[in-house]
């Protein structure tokens, strides 16, 4: 990795360090990459954005820190440590409660024949081990953290009683049930319409400052990582191009990619200008890398770029970004602004 | 909410707790007909330990008895259909009424009983819904409620019940017992009104038996709702042999639903617990299930049948349920492959959805996420498979027993009936075939109803034309 630590200048231990992932799927006639060679930090009480287009494998790279990671897909490198343990050496169930993930769809997170309190009490029980009442009841306290409203008739009824985004909350609040360190947040106010996307974000944010939790948070919404990040990882076709804080992200991109992501937010281009968008489609990557995989669509490449595949080169105080333009090594591109 | 509670509880039901109200009139019909109950399944019991080499023969054999003093209210002694014209008038029977509509009464009032416990359970639900259930409204109502719509289900239903009905209370229903007329017909004596003499005369029941055979065109011949020449009333006439061909039926019916029952039991268990595990795991444990009841399905069911009935026939385990429960055990052991292929569907697609996977995150263990969390999902597909496979499973002990292979003799079955009766279709003794022929087919006719009319319920937009090759699989037999 050159020598640039995935998770910038920080002092302490991180919390989780996800290190060189690889995870692959087996199908009938190729493998996928979905994951190839991802490395980041989180650290306690941060939230780190994981971003990308459709099919990036941001997603891939979430659920594997959960040990989601469902046949035909297997975990083939790297490692995920978390608090110092490898958790790819079936580690998942020490860890169990301690990273809790919130999922893109509140409707379909909750089993519809249970009541929502039945469904929070549920992993009371296990990791908490409060059983009848007192689990209701920290059930109930639960869901007014989350901020719903008449919690103690809420808990009684059904996912489908409750609204997108009060099931968002539950869902929020069934994740909390666990008391995690780490909560991984897998797209979870995409299916929720803009206003209750911002309710949710405030409460994500709330929930962190009062009990120093981890946020990772995936989404393919540049503004929603602007508005609840810490730090970003852009990650494109398996692969982290560019990582640094979010203010200095926004304000001066360095990968050709980011730059076109950041330029296809609509609002930041003139009024009468056409939005831009990045043409093509993310490959699916099927082998080793063998070249820079956004090639093929960014408008600064060279001949090397088909070549080699770019190594993360420091571009700025705790950030780096994998591109040659910005590797000393090679000078096709000349500018690097 | 609290206000339709208010008025429901002050006009419907006069009582401050209705639940408790209900309790008591449940309590109350179990009681009336507890000795009926308690002797079916304790039956059930004493006939599978009296085959075994297991302990605790005695003691059921001690427990059967003391059933058998419990009083039950609807039973043969309350309305007796068995007694004997006196020249003038009949003595013995109900009301001094003939013996026919004597046992017309009793069969009557113990469906009227057992329609009267279905009210109570289907009431029961209705008070659950409406006055303790926090939810206005569940998933479920609908599936309820598309199935009270569907009148070929209904229709399914009600044959269904009423078959269990006859399993249950069959020794009341029957005009006389099996014990009485067939087992141990030379024990027993009869009083009769002997028309020649001008007397009263008694015989063994045996040898009554002797002279009210159906062979062919004989004189002698009973057909269904007539009486023989010692005054014993016949629903379905008599057989060859002279018995009763009613309660021949009547008992033969609960081996039917036993087996039945016993056999789709295993399946379902054995193809649900393999469906949930191909589910939740997929990959190579999947794979291998797959080749699994792919080999087993490469069996040939018949020939395995044949084989192990004959095989086991000596031994004890053979001799349970008059081998009964061998045919049960191979009717599940090839029989589960299907369901696990038509489970697996279901169960891989409900794998995919998120809950699991939320589950799986806060560290739910497998066992509890199956069955919590996948199980409620696939629970309706095994109503329709199960009772559908039910009525399969009849037809095959029923087809087995005719060719002699299933049921051994004397036991009652329905298919030994047909069996027996099978020389004597193109004579005046049609009867010992056909009506048995008649309700197996009106029998597997409801369960298929049955499981059509849960399916449209589960699954309004399943196709019924789609699903036939692999639910509407019929006897292997």
């Amino acid at each position: 990795m050159n020598g640039v630590a995935p998770g910038g200048t920080h002092e302490h231990n991180p919390l989780l360090s996800v290190r060189d992932l690889e995870v692959v799927f087996h199908t009938e006639h190729e493998e996928i990459h979905a994951v190839d060679g991802v490395s980041f930090d989180i650290h306690e009480g941060e939230t780190v954005g994981l971003v990308g287009e459709s099919g990036s494998g941001k997603s891939v790279a979430a659920r594997s820190i959960l040990g989601l990671v469902d046949s035909p897909g297997h975990i083939e490198g790297g490692s995920i440590e978390f608090r110092g343990d490898d958790l790819t050496e079936d580690n998942w169930d020490a860890h169990r409660g301690d990273i809790a993930i919130v999922f893109q769809d509140p409707s379909s997170s909750l089993n519809p024949v249970y009541t929502v309190g039945n469904q929070i009490t549920e992993a009371l029980r296990i990791h908490q081990g409060l059983r009848g009442t007192e689990a209701t009841e920290e059930a109930v306290s639960l869901l007014e953290d989350v901020g719903i409203p008449d919690a103690p008739r809420r808990v009684e009824e059904y996912p489908h009683q409750l609204s997108g985004g009060m099931q968002q909350r539950a869902v929020i609040a069934m994740a909390l049930a666990c008391d995690p360190d780490l909560l991984v947040c897998d797209e979870p106010t995409t299916a929720l319409d803009v206003t209750i996307q911002a309710q949710i974000l405030d409460l994500l944010a709330d929930l962190q400052r009062a009990s120093d939790l981890a946020i990772l948070f995936i989404t393919h919404d540049m503004g929603v990582i602007e508005d609840a990040t810490d730090r970003v990882n852009v990650i494109y076709a398996g692969e982290i191009v560019e990582r640094a804080p979010t203010g200095p992200l926004f304000e001066r991109p360095e990968h050709p990619y980011t730059r076109a992501l950041l330029k296809s937010i609509p609002g930041r281009t003139e009024p009468d200008e056409r939005l831009p968008t990045i043409e093509g489609e993310v490959p699916t990557p099927t082998g080793p890398a063998e070249d820079c995989r956004f090639a093929p669509r960014c408008p600064k490449a060279f001949a090397d770029c088909e070549r080699t595949v770019p190594e993360h080169v420091s571009v700025g105080e705790d950030r780096t970004a994998a591109c040659l333009l910005h590797d000393p090594a090679y000078d096709g591109g000349g500018d690097s602004a | 909410m609290a206000r339709a509670h208010e008025t429901t509880s002050e006009t419907v039901l006069p009582t401050e707790s209705p639940a408790a109200l209900w309790a008591g009139i449940g309590a109350l019909l179990f009681v009336v007909e507890a000795g009926a109950f308690f002797d079916f399944f304790v039956g059930i019991v004493a006939d599978f330990l009296a085959a075994t080499p297991l302990p605790g023969a005695g003691l059921v054999n001690g427990v059967e008895n003391a059933v058998e003093r419990i009083p039950t209210l609807l039973s043969r002694e309350l309305i007796p259909n068995g007694g004997y014209w006196n020249g003038s008038r009949w003595v013995g029977t109900f009301l001094g009424l003939r013996p026919g509509v004597a046992w017309g009464i009793r069969v009557l009032l113990v469906y009227l009983y057992a329609f009267a416990f279905a009210g109570w359970a289907v009431l029961g639900y209705r008070l659950y819904r409406r006055e303790y259930r926090t939810a206005d409204w569940t998933p479920r109502d609908d599936m309820v409620d598309r199935f009270r719509g569907h009148k070929w289900g209904v229709f399914g239903l009600v044959v269904v019940f009423m078959f269990v009905t006859m399993a249950v209370f069959a020794p009341t229903l029957g005009p006389t017992t099996v014990d009485k007329n067939m087992r141990d017909s030379y024990s027993y004596e009869i009083n009769y009104w002997n028309g020649e003499a001008g007397e009263v005369q008694t015989t063994l029941v045996g040898e009554a038996n002797l002279a009210s055979q159906s062979r062919g065109d004989t004189a002698d011949r009973v057909l269904p709702m007539g009486y023989d020449d010692f005054g014993r009333f016949h629903p379905f006439g008599t057989m060859p042999s002279g018995q009763d061909l009613f309660t021949f039926i009547a008992s033969g019916s609960r081996i039917s639903l036993l087996i039945g029952l016993l056999s789709v039991g295993l399946s379902v268990s054995i193809a649900t617990t393999l469906a949930l595990i191909a589910a939740y795991y997929k990959g190579r444990i999947d794979l291998g299930l797959v080749l699994a009841s792919d080999s087993v399905m490469a069996m040939p069911q018949l020939l395995l049948l044949i084989m192990l009935t004959t095989v086991l026939a000596g031994t004890w385990l053979g001799g349970i349920y008059s081998g009964g429960f061998v045919l049960a055990l191979i009717f599940a052991g090839t029989g589960w492959t299907y369901m696990w292929r038509s489970l697996r569907g279901p169960a891989l697609q409900v794998s995919e959805r998120q809950w699991i996977d939320a589950a799986k995150s806060f560290g739910q263990r497998p066992r509890t996420i199956m069955r919590k969390h996948m199980l409620p999902y696939i629970t309706g597909y095994l109503l329709i498979y199960g009772s559908m496979t039910l009525g399969g499973a009849i037809i095959s002990i029923a087809g087995l027993s005719f060719l002699g292979l299933g049921i051994s003799a004397p036991t009652p079955e329905w298919g030994r009936a047909i069996n027996l009766g099978q020389d004597y279709v193109a004579t005046g003794s049609w009867h010992i075939s056909l009506i048995p022929g008649l309700l197996i087919t009106i029998v597997v006719t409801g369960f298929n109803a049955l499981g059509d009319g849960v399916r449209d319920a589960i699954d309004p937009q399943s196709d019924a034309a789609e699903e036939g090759g692999a639910a509407g699989r019929g006897g292997g037999a």
